[in-house]
């Protein structure tokens, strides 16, 4: 039974103009893309979960069967929903939509603070180059 | 067609008491396992509206039907389908709680004892406790377990949070609602009148805001938050005059600037962006900042 299955992660933020729906299934797959939640691991029933988020249990229902129909979670008749076994297929995607989303916030900042989109550019090799030698020089120490 | 028969159509309905009228014109459609939120001020028209439904005022014009049937001529036919709770609520004050609800699950061909019993606990109701005892907060509890044990295809509820306290109120609707809707999701609708919009955001799929009984919107929720948002610029210096007739409304302050649009977001940001803005944000609005929004314009 998912009676257990943590639900305090879930979060609905009205103001975003995002579906509720949506919210919600964005944040399932967030959570399997990053790995805290793991395959085989249930979902919230839809009920608690609706009181807690005080959503309408026809909004959690509809972000189950989103996720369902993407193959995401697996809902067993009488057990609940869990995170799919086998979910690697969308996992790069989900991945790489995270990271377009993170990297949309810096380009928005960029154009705040006026730097030009091939200084930003740059700027992300740069960033590429530092980390890549920060990490050799920690592979380093560890070998002396 | 095979769309499914409205729960609740309401057709032109007007509703006159002596010279004044209440509702004048209404038209919506309910679909059935919606949660669908009638709102407006106090004396917008919503009472008489549901008065009108439930057939204990009779319209002088208009149609209305539920579950595809005109609810003064099958009256017993949809009133097995349907609970109400009024927005006052009176019991025989000499019955204790158990036996009102004996008495009111009498009426009915079906109750189920389980859900009962979980909502007494939900609500720490004694249930030896006599009627007339009871605060309005627990007679308003009562009486959303008499409606909510009979399983009804329909549930209507007429300002069912007004004059509770806060805290009972946030502990309850959600309860109330989810435990309506556990079971058959499907054909299990809500219409639900407030003028206490809040409580009910993530409740709602669809709403009609009426207002001097005419009816000023009717959006589904998440498109309505999807079009009337609110738009933040900040400039360097006081921004220079430009055309922001498309929003609902524009103040000033400043370098400061914050619009009010409804559906035209993506057109009046790209305007505020090519003016190279020091910071610029967009937020939707809450079904209550839509209700005075749209009751303002």
């Amino acid at each position: 039974m998912t009676e257990d299955a943590p639900l305090l992660w879930l979060r609905i933020n009205f103001k975003s103009g995002k579906p509720a729906y949506l919210q919600l299934a964005d944040q399932v797959k967030a959570a399997a893309a990053s790995g805290a939640l793991q395959p085989g691991e249930p979902l919230p029933s839809i009920r608690p979960l609706a009181e807690e988020l005080r959503l309408n249990r026809n909004t959690v229902a509809k972000a189950y069967s989103e996720l369902e129909s993407q193959g995401i979670i697996e809902t067993l008749p009488g057990k609940g929903s869990f995170l799919s076994q086998n979910h690697s297929p969308l996992r790069k995607e989900i991945r790489r939509k995270l990271l377009a989303e993170e990297i949309d916030q810096a380009i928005v900042m960029a154009h705040h603070l006026q730097v030009p989109g091939q200084e930003f550019l740059k700027l992300i090799q740069q960033r590429i180059d530092a980390l890549e030698h920060k990490r050799r020089a920690n592979e380093d120490d560890k070998e002396k | 067609m095979n769309s499914p028969t409205p729960a609740i159509k309401l057709q032109h309905l007007a509703y006159t008491y002596g010279k004044a009228e209440a509702v004048h014109d209404l038209s919506l459609r309910v679909l059935p396992g919606r949660c669908y939120g009638l709102f407006g001020r106090n004396g917008a028209g919503k009472t008489t509206t549901m008065k009108c439904l439930l057939n204990l005022l009779r319209p002088q014009r208009g149609h209305v039907r539920i579950f595809g049937l005109d609810p003064a001529q099958a009256e017993i036919a949809v009133k097995r389908r349907l609970a109400y709770v009024p927005d006052q609520v009176a019991f025989y004050p000499w019955m204790s709680v158990r036996e009102t609800l004996d008495y009111l699950a009498s009426f009915r061909d079906h109750w189920n004892r389980a859900k009962e019993q979980e909502l007494f606990d939900r609500f720490q109701l004694d249930p030896a406790k006599r009627a007339g005892a009871l605060s309005k907060g627990q007679r308003t509890q009562v009486a959303l377990i008499a409606a909510i044990c009979p399983e009804p295809d329909l549930l209507v509820l007429d300002e069912p949070t007004s004059g509770l306290d806060p805290i009972v109120r946030r502990e309850f609707i959600e309860t109330v609602i989810g435990a309506y809707q556990e079971g058959n999701t499907g054909n299990r609708t809500i219409l639900v009148s407030t003028h206490l919009i809040t409580e009910f955001e993530g409740l709602i799929d669809e709403f009609t805001i009426i207002d001097r009984g005419v009816s000023v919107l009717t959006l589904e929720a998440d498109d309505a938050r999807g079009r009337y948002q609110r738009i933040r610029a900040r400039f360097a210096q006081a921004p220079p005059e430009l055309d922001l007739r498309l929003a609902l409304r524009v103040r000033r302050e400043g370098r400061e600037l914050e619009l009010i649009v409804n559906g035209s977001g993506p057109e009046l940001l790209e305007r505020l962006r090519a003016l190279s803005p020091e910071a610029l944000s967009t937020e939707s609005l809450t079904l209550e900042e839509i209700f005075v929004a749209a009751l303002k314009s």
